[in-house]
């Protein structure tokens, strides 16, 4: 898991926050941004987050105006994640499509 | 295979322990794909201080296993701490309900989850071990709206077939009756839920959380004597429940520290007002639609002094009442799968994209595509 901190982008005055998660195969990490992806942030503005795979690799990527947004959304996500994560080691691995 | 044996014992051999003739090896093949037709649903509820995953065959209950959060008197539960509560426990609950019911996950054919409405952190981390699992197995998804869970849970426990629904727990208060493919609400409160105002009370006066503070209640009422009046605030339809707990918060510490009444005789009050009307708008909806049943459904449907009450206005009207008790009045996984069967039967399915949370959903907003 690789994470940059929030540093802040001058142009556009937004914090930046971005985060990587290896999984076994790009099966997984499909699996888990279809489970972490329907949820809309609870807080209305002041925060967006994108979620892609490339590989087997999920990418998240939060843009905030304030620091103590992005803490709340980037917390619960990880909170959320290894949820997700602890489930597929118990329910797992996924069946052969 | 009870039925096999007997049929098969009525068959040319007589149960003489040969199951190779022609009309047993119909039977069996008959059988087989019979059981396979059979439709099992395993459901995830946690929009409460409960999670549970309860698993549904065609009607029959195969596990229901569940866990509370229980906080400590005079305090209520918050939705971070019963999220936190519900990640902690919700992996091994699912496997109990698995081994319970002695299924593995191949044998499962739709996942259903508690959509809404109920406390967002809650509910999204239910969905989310509901998303994932039914990824990994290759199962449908399907939310359901957690009111028509426990309607139809009573439904199928009590074959009340087409009865007024008081639904009543600490985030709900409807009265609700069906017509043209809606549970159309009656009634409601306008304020909180009857529940809310009986957990709040408990934490006014420091009565246990566990097992739950309306079962505290419930208990202390019967020890009550003295009647305590309270307002009464029915408003046509709907019943309203905050004045009755500001009133009784400001009164409580008053009159015990002056004895004029005891903890006891408020429980009983607070029951007795609260109850009495519930059951004059149940009656008034029933008056309405010309419905002779009644059922109970919600946390606060396991009260048996509410059932008690109810029971006498449904026999001054020649009706009947339908109830159930703690294991499926009280949000379980069993109610979100029966919803969840009666939904798949009827051909729905929630795309993975489309299974978001909501805080917010009427009963009334669910289309009945499984009722004529």
């Amino acid at each position: 898991m690789a994470a940059s901190d929030g540093e802040k982008n001058h142009e556009t005055g937004k914090l930046h926050f971005s985060l990587d998660v290896p999984f076994p195969s790009s099966r997984e990490a499909v699996i888990a941004l279809r489970s972490l992806s329907p949820d809309r942030e609870p807080r209305k503005g002041g925060i967006s987050k994108q979620l892609t795979v490339s590989g087997s690799t999920l990418s998240v990527r939060w843009s905030a105006d304030e620091a103590r947004i992005l803490r709340v959304s980037v917390n619960s996500f990880l909170d959320h994640l290894s949820l997700v994560l602890e489930t597929m080691e118990m329910f797992g691995p996924p069946v052969s499509q | 295979m009870a039925a096999a044996s007997s049929l098969a014992n009525q068959c040319c051999h007589l149960g003489q322990g040969q199951w190779s003739c022609v009309h047993c090896t119909l039977l069996f093949s008959f059988l087989k794909t019979f059981s396979a037709t059979m439709t099992v649903v395993i459901g995830f509820e946690g929009s409460a201080n409960k999670i549970g995953v309860g698993i549904i065959r065609d009607g029959e209950v195969l596990s229901n296993p569940r866990r509370t959060y229980i906080t400590p008197p005079g305090q209520g539960f918050m939705p971070s701490d019963t999220a936190r509560h519900h990640r902690a426990v919700i992996l091994t609950v699912l496997k109990e309900a698995l081994e319970q019911a002695g299924l593995k996950p191949a044998d499962i054919d739709c996942v259903a989850y508690t959509k809404g409405p109920g406390m967002g952190a809650p509910l999204v981390t239910v969905a989310l071990v509901a998303r994932t699992v039914a990824q990994l197995w290759g199962k449908p998804l399907l939310g359901v709206n957690h009111c028509i869970g426990h309607i139809e849970m009573g439904r199928l426990i009590t074959k009340a077939n087409n009865p007024t629904v008081l639904y009543v727990s600490g985030g709900n208060t409807q009265v609700i009756a069906y017509s043209e493919r809606r549970y159309r609400i009656f009634g409601e409160t306008i304020d909180i839920a009857v529940g809310n105002c009986l957990d709040r009370f408990a934490r006014v006066i420091k009565i246990s959380n566990d097992p739950s503070p309306g079962y505290n209640i419930e208990q202390m009422a019967k020890k009550g004597s003295q009647y305590v009046e309270l307002p009464y605030t029915v408003k046509g339809m709907d019943v309203s429940f905050s004045g009755i707990l500001s009133y009784i918060e400001e009164a409580a510490h008053k009159m015990l520290s002056s004895d004029q009444c005891t903890a006891e005789d408020l429980c009983f009050s607070l029951q007795e007002t609260v109850f009495s009307m519930l059951v004059e708008i149940t009656e008034r909806a029933m008056a309405h639609c010309g419905s002779q049943e009644v059922l109970i459904v919600g946390g606060v449907g396991c009260n048996l002094r509410l059932q008690e009450m109810m029971g006498v206005m449904c026999k001054e009207r020649g009706a009947k009442l339908f109830a159930t008790d703690e294991r499926f009045c009280i949000d379980n996984g069993a109610m979100i799968a029966q919803a969840g069967w009666e939904m798949f039967k009827s051909g729905q399915v929630t795309e993975l994209e489309d299974s978001w949370i909501t805080q917010r959903y009427r009963t009334d907003e669910v289309e009945v595509t499984w009722r004529d």
